[in-house]
């Protein structure tokens, strides 16, 4: 090879070298992983946060690496096992943060959290970003509860008020029954959506203190509330409350709504998520949908206010591994301020921020945010409040029960079993 | 030696063009198998320490009625896929090594579901299998056969084999393809020796065809023992392995261990169990299937 040519090419990638040198002095990249893919409803608010983010400070860019939801969880996982974590990651909070922040993972935010800071969020919220009393992550999308969503047509046509307890519960659902239509639409291939029956129904029956004092092994989970819960499930099972084979039909292929949509259910008890997918997919429909609490149960000890859902989702922590812990906190304020609330109710999501609710226009969005600030309670799912090892159990054993192959004593007495074994009793 | 002789040398140059692929099989395929016989020793969840357990997990393993119930299924799966798709690949292929009209038509139809990816083809038979809107039971509805219409994927007795079908429509045209090329790779004198000796169609076929497609057969049948032991993805699309484990197998089983449960020591020893399954069923197979040659 020509020396001449070597040489320069020898020079130009020594200059090269030498630039990209000077450069890293002047700009700090913090890179940012969520899951705010394209298709992601809250990636505008987000990629809005990082513009005015870098607006505000030029020698700072943010590299936002958006991965697709399931996907995240495995990569997330492994570049935090190889040390490779980014400066700034999203969880779930919950169990979802704690894994990490017991391995030493996470940057604490205590020292960061002004009062005003904190009086930001909803406590239910912030509730989940917390462990061991310290703040790891700042809740930022999505508080979305589960409610009873419903035809009002159909109500109406059959002359049905909402119920307010399980008995007019079971009432509306005999009359549905009774002209055909099935009264609740569910699709349990996953596992999760029928496990929002069992949680509304342990929370009604015993309370929040129920699965509180099970956890802190003051209870169990073959206690009362939750053997009672598998009865009643078994008990609308029994009366044909649900359609047919669901625990084959999959709620990501919507083939639970597709039930609503067609009159042949009238009920769907599912997360606040579930308006936008009406929205999407029956656009002309919208007005014929609302919902209720899930009713009270007359003698059970539970609040018909508590919610089961997430008070708020997505929580953004900075990781041990960043070298620019200032910056990156500086930029969870951008993704947790006022501009970034509004720019949320716009897209449609509800984000938990206090003092935004005379913000949001639709009626139904009003309304949740409104059912979310009044509730006593709002219970984080199971299969995100237990450990991993026993939210599948729940998630089988409460499968199983609607599928009939196992007693509420033996999916009680199964998962008490799991929770012994799992605190090593 | 100089640079120039290293140059020259073909070993060394060959050497170096298979460094690449050598490495890609070592760190992907060859190394992961002892790294997870070691880490079926422990208990751990991907990140945190590593526990020492022994043959904790071993033992675990032996009397998990979970595991031994998707193995059956593996088996199952493995039966039904030898009893379906070989005789009617077999059949497909015969028919389309004949002179036929739109042969190559009916050869690219055939193949279809081999293009499409797992996912899509569980998607469209997940819609086909919905109880209320869904072809099949719109169908058994239309004819009066009300009687027939099932929850397909929900009803734990017939989960599996509703899961089973689509695998085999989705493989049948790999081994009409693989038949296809042995066929004709039949010598076309052993068909006209055939025709003067006045064999018809069939005896055609169960006298020169088949004898001299044994090789592919069995080959063949090794791919579907060794696919159907490790198969994984419509299953885990269709059902998830449910409802209640009824369609698990040996993959989604060690899959819902390792990443929903994230207990990567237990599903390491399922996947050293599974790799040990598939070395044990093949190797018997081959050396059976050898041993008749040889007679």
């Amino acid at each position: 090879m020509n020396k001449g040519l070597i040489l320069s090419l020898t020079l130009l990638m020594v200059f090269s070298l030498f630039s990209f040198t000077v450069m890293a002095q002047d700009e700090v990249t913090l890179t940012l992983w969520d899951i705010r893919t394209a298709a992601d409803q809250a990636t505008p608010a987000v990629k809005d946060a990082i513009d005015r983010f870098e607006a505000d400070n030029p020698n700072i860019k943010i590299e936002h690496v958006p991965t697709q939801n399931d996907n995240y969880k495995t990569k997330l996982r492994t570049a935090m096992s190889a040390d490779n974590a980014p400066d700034i990651f999203m969880s779930w909070g919950s169990a979802s943060l704690e894994r990490y922040v017991n391995a030493e993972k996470v940057s604490s935010l205590e020292s960061y959290m002004t009062e005003d800071w904190r009086s930001n969020f909803m406590p239910a919220a912030m509730n989940l970003g917390i462990v061991d009393e310290e703040v790891y992550g700042v809740p930022v999308t999505n508080v979305s509860p589960a409610l009873v969503w419903y035809r009002t047509d159909l109500f109406e046509e059959y002359g049905l008020e909402v119920p307010e307890t399980y008995e007019d519960l079971k009432n509306v659902a005999e009359t549905f029954i009774d002209n055909g239509i099935s009264p609740f639409a569910l699709a349990n291939k996953d596992k999760w959506p029928g496990s929002m029956y069992f949680m509304y129904l342990v929370d009604r029956i015993g309370g929040p203190e129920a699965l509180q004092k099970a956890i802190s092994r003051e209870g169990a989970f073959n206690d009362e509330a939750f053997v009672e819960a598998g009865r009643k499930i078994q008990e609308l099972v029994e009366m044909g409350a649900f359609p047919d084979g669901v625990n084959g039909l999959d709620e990501n292929a919507s083939q639970s709504r597709t039930l609503l949509y067609t009159d042949r259910a009238a009920m769907y008890l599912m997360g606040s998520w579930a308006y936008s997918g009406i929205k999407n997919e029956a656009p002309d429909m919208v007005e014929q949908f609302s919902f209720f609490n899930f009713p009270a149960i007359e003698s059970g000890e539970g609040d018909p206010s508590n919610l089961v859902g997430t008070p708020g989702d997505n929580y953004y922590s900075v990781s041990t591994k960043t070298k620019n812990k200032e910056a990156a906190v500086e930029f969870l304020k951008y993704l947790t301020d006022v501009q970034m609330g509004e720019k949320l109710i716009e897209i449609g999501n509800i984000p938990p921020f206090t003092g935004v609710g005379d913000k949001i226009n639709d009626p139904i969005m009003k309304k949740i945010y409104n059912s979310s600030q009044k509730a006593n309670y709002i219970q984080l799912w199971y299969d995100q409040t237990l450990p991993l090892e026993l939210a599948q159990v729940h998630l089988n054993t409460t499968q199983a029960l609607f599928g009939m192959e196992m007693t509420p004593e033996e999916a009680a007495n199964q998962m008490e079993a799991a929770a012994q074994e799992y605190y090593g009793e | 030696m100089n640079k120039k002789d290293l140059l020259n040398n073909k070993y060394f140059i060959a050497a170096l063009f298979l460094l690449p692929a050598v490495i890609f099989s070592l760190v992907y395929l060859i190394i992961p198998i002892p790294l997870s016989a070691y880490y079926s020793f422990f208990k751990w969840d991907g990140i945190g320490a590593m526990e020492f357990l022994g043959f904790d997990n071993w033992s675990k393993l032996l009397s998990d009625p979970i595991f031994w119930s998707s193995m059956a299924n593996n088996f199952k799966l493995i039966a039904i896929s030898l009893v379906v798709q070989i005789p009617i690949a077999l059949f497909l292929a015969v028919l389309l090594t004949r002179k036929i009209k739109g042969a190559s038509f009916f050869k690219t139809i055939y193949f279809v579901p081999m293009l499409l990816s797992s996912i899509a083809v569980a998607f469209l038979w997940r819609y086909m299998y919905d109880p209320t809107f869904g072809l099949i039971n719109g169908v058994l509805n239309l004819v009066g056969l009300e009687q027939l219409t099932r929850s397909w994927l929900g009803d734990p007795d017939i989960a599996f084999y509703s899961v089973a079908a689509p695998v085999q429509w989705r493989f049948i045209p790999l081994y009409m393809i693989i038949f296809m090329a042995g066929i004709s790779n039949i010598p076309k004198q052993l068909y006209e020796a055939a025709e003067i000796d006045g064999a018809n169609n069939l005896q055609t076929f169960f006298f020169v065809t088949l004898p001299m497609l044994r090789s592919t057969v069995i080959n063949a049948s090794v791919l579907i023992i060794v696919g159907s032991l490790k198969y994984f993805a419509m299953i885990f699309a269709l059902t998830g392995g449910g409802p209640n484990h009824a369609s698990e197998l040996m993959a989604t089983y060690l899959y819902s261990k390792s990443f929903t449960e994230m207990n990567m020591g237990y599903g390491s020893t399922i996947s050293v169990a599974l790799f040990l399954v598939a070395l044990i069923v093949s190797f018997l197979f081959l050396n059976l299937s050898k041993k008749d040659v040889r007679n």
